[in-house]
């Protein structure tokens, strides 16, 4: 099999000058796991313009690195790896993988039938047997050791593009088999079921949080392009939606809506706690230092006192409400403090300045607390300098509620309306008055601030070492691996995976599999499909219906996915603009419309409505009359009754409705079933 | 001879008699001569208006010069398609005076100078409260029959100035549901929800996952109801108001979120335009966009908070309760969920005399909307004074002597001031007569108005016109009893003899009313606030009289305000001083000395930016209402307590307010900047000079926002009124001066005094240009002829809007007055300039006007 490797380096907006030793530079490796979805614009236009707040440092030398891996039959493997400075291991010039995603290409260079299919963060491993026994205790806390990063096996995806609706299914099923089989064996039984679908749940999303900062910041990087630009907004919509429930059977046309939706809200949060977090700093004396990440965007912030306050202002009202730690004034540990210090240089308008600055005064600094910036209405304190578990209780406060709710007292929010009142309005109170308690996880911001850590240049070495210290604490998952060993197993992993690849019965026939599941609705219809979804899972699986992979069945393939591509791009322009010349390449839109003329019988029936739209949103003669062909060739009821309904509007000129007449007396009047059944069928591959 | 002449148009023939040649020719040439007239004027007979609030020009201009990647076309490609290849649009459009929604859109309506100074107005009376912004109240009082239209629409007719919408009758026009809606349609409510639902269901069932966003529903009924208003031709002007840049832009600095925002605004401007273009009026159909202010935003920077009320309340503040319309958002407080509280006291523990009196005797009420800009009314410092004497005064350990002292001082300070609230008592007690008179008059007509309404007369908007009687009934009452009892209070304080005085048996309440911060203070008293008895006691000097310098602690507020600095100054590129400057106005007599010219105007606007750089503008008006202004750099201005003003006047320098002298984009070369600025030049003149620096405007728009407008309508001297007409429009007058503040205080770039909420994202309110230059643009069917791909650089401000917009339909009798019909509506000549560029050429004007009329008084 061929196995060449394309090599893509991209480079950084900025680099630290200082390598980042020791063990930190395992931290980039969830260090880039981190990078949340939201920053990633913020990113870009810091890369383009600079920033203060949000101010990217000189680049040099290369960050990330996009390795592109062909895989037979028709596929590559994208991989982005990035440079950990920090690592201690520094073999292969500390670039580790940090995520790949299966592209299905069928082999040829068109886009048009390409499919996304599986992603794989790359630190995101199957948990060992002790850590899955830990994960089953209920109210254990705490991380159990980590797995061995010597992997063979090939690592798990987090999920399947391609199929999105297939983690809904699996979700609603084990909902239900917990109810119906483990529930009933008592209160033991359903809490440590609970606990461990909860663990497992966690790890998982805490690896597609990291697999989309990867994502984002390699986007914001605008290194060379690994994916189109809907195609990331994709990605980073269906890895968001695996938060909801039914996530995974939103329309894809809503997908980039969604992503921009979330994209505007995150940024939102983060500006605003930035300036809530400044002014309570400034109310109460102390000093505020946001951490920008490499894009420039400050995810996180620092608070300071200084030492001379602490005798200046001793006694000082002090209102902790925000900002969670206890007051400074009054705190006999600060005076004699034996702990991180540092000192800061300031000139005349109180702006840092370099300490030879001329005129510039010195102050002894000491860190208090840190705090993360992505979350919901307040600062998320995520460490607390004089008492480390104050964050980590803050954090049981909310797996503590959720557990007794839900494992002792057996309540649960959809099934318990008092419970679901009183919760709502708890949640209401305590968001109001922007209570640090039941807040949502700490998850993001603690992965983010991971890679803040190997960074932020500005940082001095001491200093992370004490909040890389404090964060490793924190963790409540049983299932988390430290970053350390994250960082070997994303490369033991990456072999597995490229081992995976190169075997004949790897990744090319999981490939090939898909394929032929795919190809199922292009030769049977709806009743014979329900039947072999009912015999796959009565057989738990074991049994999965596929087609054989024949010429002609892959070049129905090609054709359904082609047809896919264009007739998601047809609903898109037919729902975005009332004419369509003033928003779209024309170009672009007739293409498609020869393309579903061309290939009319295999068009699904949305298809047509679509065509119809079209025709009335554009005075193009050109794709008028292509509309016409399409609808015509489809010669389906829904096609003919468009055509119908065309030819009896009376906003459409007479020459017009003569063609449409025309094109109405092509079509016959029954459609054909097998036409029908076709629709049907490439319907269904649309969707996936 | 019989000549066939086929006339292509209709395709139809018909016979002439046989001419020659040349009488042919002379005949054809006729007929286009007469054709010229009506086939070739401009008619603009129906508007369809998008106002978007907060909607920046430059911003619009990157967007829709930016080329999407995937398409080839624009980024705003409605915008490019509409405005910039088919219609017009005004490069330099600016909002004059605040950059701040209400008085902008206020400006924007009535084409008129500023009558509303702000998004929130208190009455120093009475601490009555304008909130323009807050439409709950509003349409809660809407259901329940007690107001028809907004507060802003009230307070524009109480002082006769009709909108543009008012030149359209009830059933020609669809209102916006913006600050200045005349009418709420409640009915939209109950169809954004009908509609919200009724949708396909998997649609449903994805915004449900995705997380169902109700906010919407609302905005998309609005312009749901705007298409349908434009599939009927009986509706000539139609206008949505979008807020979506607004809000957005607060909050987010980023590229990504503002382009999202703006492709949603460029479709709904598509769609509209679609929708236009189906209706048989399209050829005589203007569409418009407009803003009312621009916005400073910037990726690289969030715009920083500074709480004024935190540092009104603290001891070096002032240690006032402030009044806010809005609870601050570090409260997280649980009662921020309730919104039909008119007022907010921020209280504060450090008050100096008035503990635990927060709800009886704010001494701050604070306007800080738009947010780079707050605007400040404290308490008449005197009152202050007679407030902390009374209390000392009921105490029983007061040495004789001090007593002596204090009961002198007591009784000196109101002799001080005795004329002045006399006067003011006199006066307010007729105009209450008079008003109380009014009450009687409406009351009868309340009652005889008809409880039932046609479906025709409804169609006109008769039940709306009713219940305007009833809004006025009770707003006249409340005024009435409101006034009467500060008049009732005021004439107690008056009423107090030495002889007869017994603080401890005076109830303060009765002699110092609760809730009202009585006059303006002088700048004197701003320079000299007394906030408490000084630290040492009460001094008396060696004759036994109390040493007032030595006795009271005070405040210098415009050296305190723009001494304020902060610790965290971590953002490159802005200043650790939130307060760039301090405007307000002074009377002009007290500067005479400046100016020969003996015409200059009542008001002269006072700019602080600290003790040696300080502004005088000085205006004046010539026998066209035509503005000038003049500039004048001082240094050190001081009040004397006997009201002369003290200061000495600066040569022309760097660093002074507004920074023209230095600024790279001021207009006139720098060699004859000095004697240029020195000089007096029209608004015209500075507006042309001025545009393109970085506080563009600020000169006109710090005299718009801090002078008084004397409204035409509102004129004492117009002859045939009757008396209790004069006094029922002196106490308009006397209201609108109410609100004036005592101070406007303007945020360094990047700053903000937002308090309600954080706006890192950007804001406006100042006079920077980022923050005024707005959005103007239009395009139209061809009758209109609108022109083409036409921008003008010309720069023009806000007062030409209306106007031009009349000018445009024909319904000006000259380039500044209304026609007839319109007069007969309350309109009167526009002060601002019309956009010449925008009108058809003079040759193809509309002579007359819609309606037929074509003349005015």
């Amino acid at each position: 099999m061929k196995t060449s490797k394309v090599y893509i380096a991209v480079a950084p907006n900025r680099q630290s000058d200082h390598g980042i030793r020791g063990h930190l530079g395992c931290l980039f490796l969830s260090v880039v796991i981190l990078l949340a979805s939201s920053f990633v614009s913020l990113a870009q236009s810091a890369a383009e313009q600079g920033r203060n707040a949000i101010t990217p440092p000189a680049s040099s030398g290369e960050i990330f690195r996009l390795e592109r891996l062909p895989i037979e039959g028709g596929a590559e493997l994208v991989t982005i790896h990035a440079r950990l400075e920090g690592l201690r291991d520094t073999e292969r010039e500390n670039w580790i993988p940090l995520v790949s995603v299966l592209r299905d290409t069928l082999g040829d260079l068109n886009p048009e039938n390409d499919r996304l299919r599986y992603v794989w963060p790359l630190t995101y491993t199957r948990p060992t047997l002790k850590q899955r026994i830990a994960g089953a205790v209920p109210f254990l806390y705490t991380r159990m050791g980590n797995k061995k990063p010597a992997v063979e096996k090939s690592p798990p995806p987090v999920m399947d593009l391609a199929a999105p609706e297939r983690q809904v299914w699996e979700k609603l099923f084990w909902t239900a088999l917990k109810n119906v089989l483990l529930d009933g064996y008592g209160m033991p039984i359903k809490a440590s079921s609970d606990s461990y679908r909860r663990n497992i749940s966690d790890y998982r999303k805490s690896h597609i949080i990291r697999a989309l900062s990867v994502l984002s910041l390699y986007q914001s990087m605008k290194g060379p392009s690994a994916f189109s630009d809907s195609e990331m907004a994709e990605i980073q919509a269906r890895l968001l939606l695996t938060d909801k429930t039914f996530g995974g059977l939103v329309d894809d046309l809503q997908l980039q809506g969604y992503y921009q939706r979330k994209l505007t809200g995150s940024r939102d949060e983060r500006a605003h706690n930035w300036e809530l977090l400044r002014q309570r700093v400034e109310e109460e004396s102390l000093y505020f230092e946001p951490l920008p990440m490499p894009d420039g965007s400050a995810t996180h912030a620092l608070v300071w006192v200084a030492k001379p306050d602490l005798v200046d202002k001793r006694g000082q009202h002090y209102k902790g409400r925000f900002l969670n730690i206890s007051s400074p004034w009054d705190d006999k540990r600060l005076i004699d403090w034996k702990g991180y210090v540092e000192t800061r240089y300031f000139d005349s308008d109180n702006r840092p300045v370099p300490s030879n600055t001329e005129g510039a005064r010195s102050v002894e600094m000491i860190p208090l607390a840190l705090y993360g910036l992505d979350n919901p209405k307040i600062p998320m304190l995520l460490v607390d300098f004089r008492d480390s578990l104050n964050p980590k209780k803050r954090e049981m406060s909310r797996r503590i509620l959720q557990d007794v709710t839900r494992n002792v007292l057996s309540v649960s929010q959809f099934g318990n309306l008092s419970y679901f009142l009183g919760r709502t309005i708890f949640d209401h109170v305590t968001g109001k008055r922007g209570m640090d308690i039941n807040q949502p996880s700490r998850l993001r911001t603690y992965a983010q601030l991971k890679l803040l850590l190997t960074l932020n240049e500005s940082l001095e070495p001491k200093l992370r070492d004490e909040i890389d210290d404090r964060l490793e604490k924190i963790s409540l998952n049983p299932l988390e691996n430290d970053l350390d060993v994250e960082a070997k197993l994303a490369r033991s992993q990456y072999q597995a995976l490229i081992a995976y690849a190169q075997r004949e019965d790897g990744l090319a026939a999981k490939l090939d599999r898909d394929r032929r599941s795919e190809m199922v609705p292009l030769k049977h219809d709806k009743k014979e499909q329900v039947l072999f979804r009912a015999a796959n899972i009565l057989s738990l699986g074991l049994y999965t219906h596929r087609e054989e992979a024949t010429p002609e069945m892959e070049a129905k393939l090609d054709v359904a996915r082609r047809l896919a591509y264009h007739t998601k791009f047809l609903r898109q322009v037919a729902k975005s603009t009332p004419q369509i010349e003033v928003v779209w390449n024309l170009e672009e839109i007739r293409r498609s419309l020869h393309f579903i003329a061309e290939h009319a019988e295999g068009a699904n029936s949305a298809v047509a409505s679509t065509a119809a739209k079209i025709f009335m949103q554009t005075e193009d003669n050109e794709i008028r009359r292509s509309c016409l062909d399409s609808l015509s060739r489809m010669n389906t009821r829904k096609a003919r009754n468009e055509l119908l309904r065309l030819s009896e509007d009376k906003r459409i000129d007479p020459t017009w409705k003569e063609l449409i007449s025309e094109h109405l007396s092509k079509t016959k009047p029954d459609g054909s079933l097998a036409a029908s059944a076709n629709k049907t069928s490439t319907n269904r591959v649309e969707q996936r | 001879m019989m000549v066939r002449i086929r006339h292509t148009s209709s395709n139809q023939s018909f016979l002439l008699p046989t001419l020659s040649r040349s009488a042919v020719f002379l005949l054809l040439g006729l007929s286009v001569l007469f054709a010229l007239p009506t086939s070739g004027l401009a008619q603009t007979k129906r508007l369809v208006i998008v106002k978007c609030d907060g909607l920046s020009q430059d911003m619009v201009d990157k967007f829709v010069r930016e080329r999407d990647p995937r398409t080839g076309k624009s980024q705003l490609p409605w915008m490019d398609h509409i405005f910039y290849q088919r219609g017009t649009r005004l490069a330099n459009f600016y909002v004059r005076g605040m950059s701040l929604s209400a008085p902008s859109w206020s400006m924007l309506e009535t084409g008129q100078h500023l009558q509303i100074k702000g998004n929130v107005e208190y009455d120093r009376y009475t601490l009555q409260t304008y909130d323009y912004l807050n439409f709950i109240p509003f349409f809660i009082a809407r259901i329940g029959g007690v107001r028809v239209d907004m507060p802003a629409v009230e307070v524009l007719d109480s002082v006769g100035m009709p909108m543009l919408t008012d030149a359209f009758a009830h059933n020609e026009r669809h209102v916006g549901m913006g600050l200045f809606q005349r009418g709420g349609r409640l009915i939209t409510f109950q169809k954004s929800l009908e509609n919200k639902f009724k949708r396909p269901p998997k649609e449903l069932f994805d915004e449900w996952t995705m997380g169902l966003d109700v906010r919407d529903s609302v905005p998309d009924q609005l312009l749901r109801d705007v298409l349908a208003k434009l599939g009927d031709s009986q509706f000539r002007y139609v206008e949505l108001m979008i807020q979506d840049f607004d809000h957005v832009g607060h909050h987010n600095n980023d590229r990504e979120s503002h382009r999202f925002v703006l492709k949603h605004i460029d479709s709904v401007v598509g769609r509209i335009w679609t929708e236009i273009q189906k209706t048989p009026q399209a050829d005589e159909t203007a569409f418009i966009l407009v803003s009312d202010h621009g916005f400073n935003t910037d990726e690289r920077v969030y715009s920083q908070g500074y709480n004024l009320v935190k540092l009104l309340g603290s001891p070096s503040g002032g240690g006032h309760h402030v009044v806010t319309k809005r609870r601050l958002m570090l409260e997280y407080s649980l009662k921020s969920i309730y919104p039909l509280v008119p007022i907010i006291t921020t209280t504060t523990r450090d008050s100096y005399y008035l503990k635990g009196q927060s709800t009886d005797y704010p001494t701050a009420l604070l306007d800080f909307d738009g947010n780079e800009r707050a605007s400040i009314h404290l308490r008449d410092s005197d009152l202050n004074l007679l407030h902390i004497l009374l209390l000392h005064l009921r105490r029983n350990d007061l040495r004789p002597e001090l007593r002596r002292a204090l009961g002198g001082k007591f009784f000196e300070t109101i002799d001080s001031r005795r004329a002045g609230w006399k006067k003011t008592l006199d006066e307010l007690n007729e105009e209450l007569d008079s008003l109380r008179r009014r009450i009687e008059v409406q009351r009868s007509l309340w009652a005889a108005q008809p409880k039932k309404f046609s479906k025709e007369e409804l169609a006109a908007g008769r039940d709306d016109e009713t219940k305007r009687v009833f809004a006025q009934l009770d707003r006249w009452t409340g005024q009435n009893k409101r006034y009467t009892e500060y008049a009732r209070i005021l004439s107690n304080l008056l009423s107090l003899r030495p002889e007869s005085f017994e603080p401890s048996k005076l109830k303060i309440a009765e002699v110092i009313a609760k809730n009202g911060m009585g006059e303006r203070n002088s700048i004197y008293k701003l320079q000299n606030y007394v906030v408490d008895v000084a630290p040492t006691g009460f001094v008396l000097r060696s004759d036994g009289e109390l040493d007032m310098q030595k006795s009271f602690l005070r405040l210098n507020y415009f050296s305190l305000l723009n001494g304020v600095a902060v610790r965290n100054n971590v953002q490159k590129g802005i200043a650790n001083q939130p307060v760039d400057m301090i405007a307000t106005r002074i009377p002009s007599h007290s500067v005479s000395s400046l100016s020969a010219d003996r015409d200059i105007k009542p008001d002269v606007v006072w700019v602080y930016g600290g003790p040696d750089k300080q502004a005088l503008i000085l205006a004046r008006e010539d026998a066209r209402g035509r503005l000038s202004f003049r500039y004048q750099p001082v240094k050190n201005l001081t009040q004397d307590p006997d009201g002369r003003m003290r200061f000495e006047p600066l040569p022309w320098q760097p660093g002074l307010p507004l920074r023209i002298f230095e600024d790279e984009n001021f207009s006139i070369p720098a060699a004859d900047r000095e004697a240029w600025l020195s000089e007096w030049h029209t608004d015209a003149e500075w507006l042309g000079a001025l545009h393109k620096t970085e506080y563009s405007n600020g000169l006109i728009g710090l005299y718009e926002e801090l002078a008084h407008h004397q409204a035409e309508r509102l004129s004492l001297d117009e002859s045939g009124i009757t008396n209790d007409e004069r006094l029922a429009r002196r106490f308009v007058n006397r209201q609108r001066e109410l609100i004036e503040t005592d101070l406007l205080i303007v945020a360094n770039n990047h700053w903000n005094f937002d308090v309600r909420g954080f706006n890192p994202g950007g804001n406006h309110g100042s006079f920077f240009r980022i923050s005024t230059h707005s959005t103007f643009m239009v395009a139209g069917g061809k009758k209109t002829q609108v022109p083409e791909a036409l921008m003008v650089v010309q720069p023009y401000d806000s007062l030409s809007f209306v106007p031009t917009i009349l000018a445009l339909m024909g319904n000006l009798r000259d380039d500044s007055n209304p026609l007839a019909i319109l007069w007969d509506k309350g309109f009167r000549r526009f002060p601002g300039p019309v956009v010449k560029e925008i009108l058809p050429t003079p040759q193809d004007k509309q002579r007359i006007a819609v309606t037929g009329v074509d003349s005015s008084p």
